[in-house]
């Protein structure tokens, strides 16, 4: 899936499901020019007094006959295309799944899921409508207008007569063209107006504590009102070209027929041509209508499409910045400690640096502490270790090993990382605490849940551990959420773990807790853990404090205290402001 | 147009609420309801419908203008161009006027459509509004947003579609068979029979690729849902390396929505040729019995050619309106649902009061809670007799566990909900005998979590009052300290906020709301403290913010850390309900009660 030729590809293996398909569309439309032709002969052998009953049964049989077999082929041709185009779309939609799995954060960075999810989508099926629809009605109206000016021809009407009469719907492709992308502008102007609706009113709903407490219902009231007439704004607007393109392709069409009845009956009268003929060409103007209509819609949608087409084969062709080497190693990681020698970092080229001059030994088995205020550096940190962006060569060494010499899974299959946010999974509670290895048994998640201090909570949920999160209302607190993430960090039991400011929504009581239920498990492993309370890392066997990207001092929390005019001292006397009033120096 | 809808399906689907239950359309009910609105557009309406039937003729015509051409101008001997000329003439002037008449017609049904629509939403979200909380408590903001968005387009699709198709395609059908008596009324009542058959087959296979474009719509909800959580998760998905498990996962959804697809495809194809096929069969029928009876010389062969036409047209109409079907369920189920929330009445009312009521610039802010009881489930109290007494100015903590009611309490303050028992007065007043809209004006709420509307910082504090000046708002966030913050925004005061993805921490948040206080001067400040750990500096901001909000106004703050309201004139502790201790800091520490061991909790004092 990496080349470019996403759609070159696709063909080579598909080209002869497409065969088929035009040979089908051929055959269809060849048998029914015959329609008109027969009707036409009919009523010639009827003007001629010819007709008898046995006749009679002949034609009906045979225009019976054309209608099936053109139905069936048509059916046939139709049905292959548009089975290869959904193929089409399963097998770029797993590819790139397979791509977004294989981006790195910075790719992320970049790319909203709101953006991504529009190529997943949007640019998927625009290509895939494009390669079946398309097809199908390109290779059908083409047919078909090839077969009905031959079948003409060869019943003996006039070219001038047929030119003349086809004339007028010869502009509609070009008026769905012209017409075809305002329409659709105009639509997606009213789909946006829905839009913002909506959201105002989620809004509004959302915030309806504030807008009563504040007495300010008629105001909103009146937003909400904007947002209405502006729906029906746009919906008269896009009414107003898209009725005239309704009403105009028949026109042109009953025109056209004007003309054949005209030119042809005059024909017909100084009898150039039969009536049989007349009748003919009356209907194959009518058969036509339609096919020149879709052409015109398949050039708009092929329009649409290349693009889409280029901004996947883009998409598919960006390469993850993080590469395994093709010798790195696979180590274990209990065994030697993590250093980090000099290490800056900045995320991009011309962007600030986010961390400077860093040194940390941490020895196989210990605790480290990192505190410093939000934007210091501290969660870059993690994303280095964990290589979730590339470190500068020799800056990050797991016992010997450069961080970028180790195997994608030898690394992170023996980390252990707990993220802030508490992101879960719509799957089962078990499901997202075993995320590791989903077929954990469930002693283990349960204990894990227990260790994490979540474990009642979840028990009291209906189905328990079954319980599905997400879908559909089921939803877990901040602190919840953050517990559950834990347990899933904590049944992994890894030589390493990395705790991202993970307690940070819980309470005082449960975060004391927890912290020591994890200094039981972490016993004799090296664990890492991010805060900004002091309470949640002062049990540290070495605590830095990091302010601007710089370690600005480190020791154990006894030492820190100390160094009085530190930044450790002064973030511990705010966030103990209590036991200063508590010792009565304060204020009565 | 379809791969955006699936993703706003997908989260329509999300915010539905899986309470709702599934309705049975009540079509009686719903159309008496909506005639209502449709009764002023009555002329319009009879406007359309005559620009429909104008709007038809052409095309309807057209096969029996066809038929005159041939059996009286065309046909041998009858040479006659100058009749052949006007009949072209007559045709070219119908279809010129079903040009401009098949214009106005949809663009007056929409006009209306859109009228009734716009006038419903508006009325269906004011009506909502004035609901009390007790209503938003039980109904879930994303079944609201449904009636509001959803649904009340499904009642303009019922306009756009239904009403055309039925207008347009049911005149269509009744000329067709008006025009087919009228040239042959035996070959009309053999064409007759195919009507019921062709209405049963449309109708069955309906209801079939229904529920195969339903699977679809399901599976591919259920793909993109997937998708969406994995590419926000996509770090932890990384970083626990469980890239080929979530594959794994993700082609079985693919997978089975390119089976639904596959099904949906081919019901499609066969309904289709099932239809084209009954279409040539009836064509061929009518050829074999027309031509037979024009051999008898009962029939003229124009006849013939114009029911062969016409029996084309034939099937085009019943398609359309069999399509129809479906959305009018849908809508009428939509105008249930929305007169279901009509009929909802708020149950905290103002009450007809014939005593004065407060003025909002006049009020001390003295609080009484005398001996009131409150619960929001029967039989589940949750204040029992609070008796509660609070001085102009006074600054009060309120502590305890969660479920303590904390938050009940000053809901009723606010009054979100009205007492079981005893009564709540500001100044001595009732404050049920407060119009709500003065009340709320009195007393001023800062949210535990604030809550930010899409727009302008000026806008947000202002709360989208123009009469409220730029200066004025500026003024405020300096008086809070909020002003720093935001200078360091790049656009300042226009930056544009949102309830996601604001760029604001919670502190910072917060700051806004209370910069809305000093903006709208209520006489008494609730705050509900956040309860998620602040950043110690933003903690030292909010600390300041509060100190100055609540200078000249009674001040209630539910506290979640000891350290904010350590100050308070006066600390409530609250348990089950019930106020437990009351007193200064010191004095309550003494105690040695629940305070004491709060407190010594929060500085993880406790014995291990």
């Amino acid at each position: 899936m990496k080349s470019k030729r996403l759609l070159t590809d696709f063909f080579r293996k598909t080209w002869y499901i497409y065969a088929f398909s035009l040979s089908f569309h051929l055959i269809s439309n060849l048998i029914n020019v015959f329609y008109p032709k027969v009707l036409g002969e009919f009523t010639d052998s009827l003007q001629l007094g010819e007709l008898t009953r046995a006749i009679i049964i002949d034609y009906s049989v045979l225009l019976l006959l054309i209608g099936v077999g053109h139905v069936l082929f048509n059916g046939a041709a139709m049905y292959l295309v548009m089975y290869v185009g959904r193929k089409f779309e399963f097998i770029v939609r797993g590819g790139l799944f397979r791509h977004f799995t294989q981006m790195s954060e910075r790719f992320y960075s970049k790319n909203g899921v709101g953006k991504l999810l529009s190529y997943f989508m949007n640019d998927v099926t625009a290509v895939r409508e494009s390669i079946s629809m398309g097809f199908n009605q390109t290779a059908n109206a083409t047919m078909l207008f090839i077969a009905a000016i031959t079948m003409m021809l060869a019943s003996g009407i006039p070219y001038y007569l047929i030119l003349a009469s086809v004339l007028p719907l010869l502009f509609i492709p070009f008026i769905v063209v012209y017409l075809g992308p305002i329409i659709r502008k105009r639509s997606l102007e009213v789909q946006e107006a829905l839009g913002k609706m909506t959201e105002t009113a989620e809004e509004q709903f959302g915030g309806i504590r504030v807008t009563k407490k504040f007495a300010v219902e008629g105001i909103m009231q009146h937003r909400f009102g904007r947002t209405v007439d502006q729906i029906r704004h746009n919906q008269l607007r896009l009414v107003r070209v898209s009725s005239f393109f309704q009403a105009l392709i028949p026109f042109l069409g009953t025109i056209a027929l004007i003309i054949a009845l005209a030119f042809g009956g005059y024909l017909t009268i100084t009898k150039h041509i039969t009536l049989g003929n007349f009748v003919a060409l009356t209907l194959y103007v009518r058969m036509l209508m339609n096919p020149l209509q879709q052409i015109g819609n398949v050039i708009n949608s092929i329009q649409r499409s290349r693009a889409s087409l280029h901004r996947l084969d883009e998409l598919l062709s960006q390469q993850s910045d993080i590469v395994e080497l093709d010798n790195a190693k696979a180590i274990d990681l209990s065994a030697g400690g993590i250093r980090v020698r000099d290490l800056s970092f900045s995320y991009g080229k011309s962007s600030h640096q986010v961390l400077k001059n860093i040194d940390l030994d941490i020895k196989p088995g210990t605790t480290l502490g990192i505190i410093g205020r939000t934007g210091s550096g501290k969660t870059t940190l993690m994303k280095l270790l964990l290589r979730t962006y590339d470190p500068p060569p020799g800056a990050i060494l797991y016992g010997d090993t450069d961080v970028r010499e180790l195997t994608l899974e030898s690394l992170r299959s023996q980390i252990a990382y707990v993220p802030q946010d508490g992101f879960l999974f719509s799957t089962t509670i078990r499901e997202n605490i075993a995320f590791f290895k989903r077929d954990t048994e469930m002693k283990k998640v349960e204990s894990a849940a227990r260790n994490a201090q979540i474990y009642n909570n979840i028990a009291d949920l209906p189905n328990s551990f079954e319980t599905r999160l997400g879908e559909r209302g089921l939803t877990l607190s901040g602190g919840q959420r953050q517990r559950t993430s834990l347990a899933r960090g904590l049944i992994k039991n890894a030589p390493v773990m990395i705790l991202d400011d993970s307690v940070s929504a819980v309470d005082a009581v449960t975060e004391k807790d927890i912290i020591e239920s994890i200094q039981k498990e972490r016993k004799g492993k090296t664990t890492i853990i991010i805060a900004h309370r002091i309470s949640a890392i002062k049990h540290a066997d070495e605590i830095v404090v990091l302010d601007e990207g710089v370690i600005v001092q480190r020791g154990t929390h006894a030492e820190l205290l100390l160094e009085e005019q530190g930044l450790y001292a002064t973030l511990h006397a705010i966030q103990e402001e209590g036991s200063q009033h508590a010792t009565g120096t304060s204020h009565s | 147009m379809r791969p955006a809808q699936a993703i706003h399906n997908w989260q329509a689907d999300q915010k539905a609420d899986p309470n709702m239950p599934e309705q049975k359309p009540q079509y009686v009910s719903a159309f008496r309801a909506l005639s209502g609105y449709i009764k002023p557009h009555i002329w319009a309406f009879v406007g359309v419908f005559f620009c429909t039937l104008i709007a038809i003729l052409s095309d309807l015509l057209q096969p029996f203008l066809m038929k005159i051409a041939i059996d009286d101008n065309l046909m041998a001997g009858k040479n006659d161009y100058r009749g052949l000329l006007i009949i072209c003439a007559v045709y070219l002037g119908l279809s010129v006027s079903s040009f401009a008449f098949t214009y106005v017609q949809n663009n007056l049904l929409q006009h209306i459509g859109q009228s009734i629509v716009s006038r419903i939403r508006k009325q269906l979200f004011g009506h909502i509004m004035k609901q009390s909380m007790r209503y938003f408590d039980r109904m879930s903001s994303g079944s609201l947003i449904t009636h509001v968005s959803s649904d009340t387009e499904a009642l303009n699709q019922f306009f756009n579609q239904v009403l055309l198709s039925l207008f347009r395609d049911g005149l269509t059908l009744i000329f067709i068979i008006v025009m087919m008596f009228q040239l042959d009324t035996t070959l009309a009542l053999y064409c007759l029979i195919l009507l019921p058959i062709i209405a049963i087959i449309a109708i069955a296979f309906r209801s079939f690729m229904r529920a195969t474009y339903q699977l679809a719509r399901t599976r591919l909800s259920r793909m993109v849902a997937f998708v969406a959580e994995n590419l926000s998760g996509m770090n932890l998905v990384q970083v626990f390396h469980q890239q080929k498990e979530q594959q794994k996962q993700f082609n079985e959804r693919n997978g089975l929505y390119f089976k639904a697809n596959l099904r949906e495809i081919r019901t499609n194809v066969l309904f289709g040729r099932t239809f084209d096929i009954l279409s040539n069969l009836s064509i061929a029928l009518v050829t074999w019995i027309g031509g037979n009876a024009v051999l008898g010389q009962n029939l003229e062969f124009g006849v013939l050619y114009a029911f062969i036409t016409y029996i084309r047209q034939f099937f085009q109409p019943i398609n359309t309106i069999t399509q129809q079907w479906n959305t009018l369920q849908s809508a009428t189920v939509a105008v249930t649902r929305i007169w279901t929330v009509f009929e909802s009445k708020p149950d905290v009312t103002d009450r007809e009061s014939g005593r004065p009521a407060l003025t909002p610039e006049k009020v001390k802010g003295r609080i009484d809670f005398d001996r009131i009881s409150f619960s929001y489930e029967e039989g589940v109290p949750i204040i029992r007799e609070l008796d509660l007494h609070i001085r102009p100015g006074e600054l009060i903590g309120v502590v305890g566990t969660t479920g303590a009611g904390k938050s009940s309490l000053i809901s009723l303050l606010c009054r979100f909900y009205d007492v079981l028992d005893g009564r709540v007065r500001i100044d001595g007043t009732d404050v049920r005998d407060i119009p709500q809209a003065e009340l709320h004006r009195v007393v001023g709420l800062v949210q535990q979590e604030p809550y930010l509307y899409s727009g302008s910082i000026v806008d947000n504090v202002r709360m989208f009052d123009e009469s409220i000046s730029r200066e004025e708002v500026i003024e405020a966030c300096k008086f809070v300290g909020a002003d720093a913050i935001i200078q360091r925004l790049k656009q300042g005061y226009d930056t544009h906020l949102s309830e996601r993805g604001s760029g604001l921490s919670a502190g910072e948040r917060q700051m806004i709301s209370f910069a809305r206080i000093i903006v709208f001067k209520p006489k008494v400040l609730i705050l509900d403290e956040a309860s998620a750990n602040l950043d110690s500096q933003t903690e030292q901001l909010i600390q300041n913010a509060l100190h100055v909000v609540s200078r000249n106004r009674t001040t209630i703050v539910i506290a979640h850390r000891l350290s904010t309201i350590m100050q308070a004139d006066r600390i409530i502790v609250m348990s089950r309900g019930e106020i437990v201790e009351q007193g200064s800091h010191h004095q309550l520490l003494e105690r040695g009660g629940h305070y004491r061991e709060l407190y010594e909790h929060s500085q993880g004092h406790v014995a291990v």
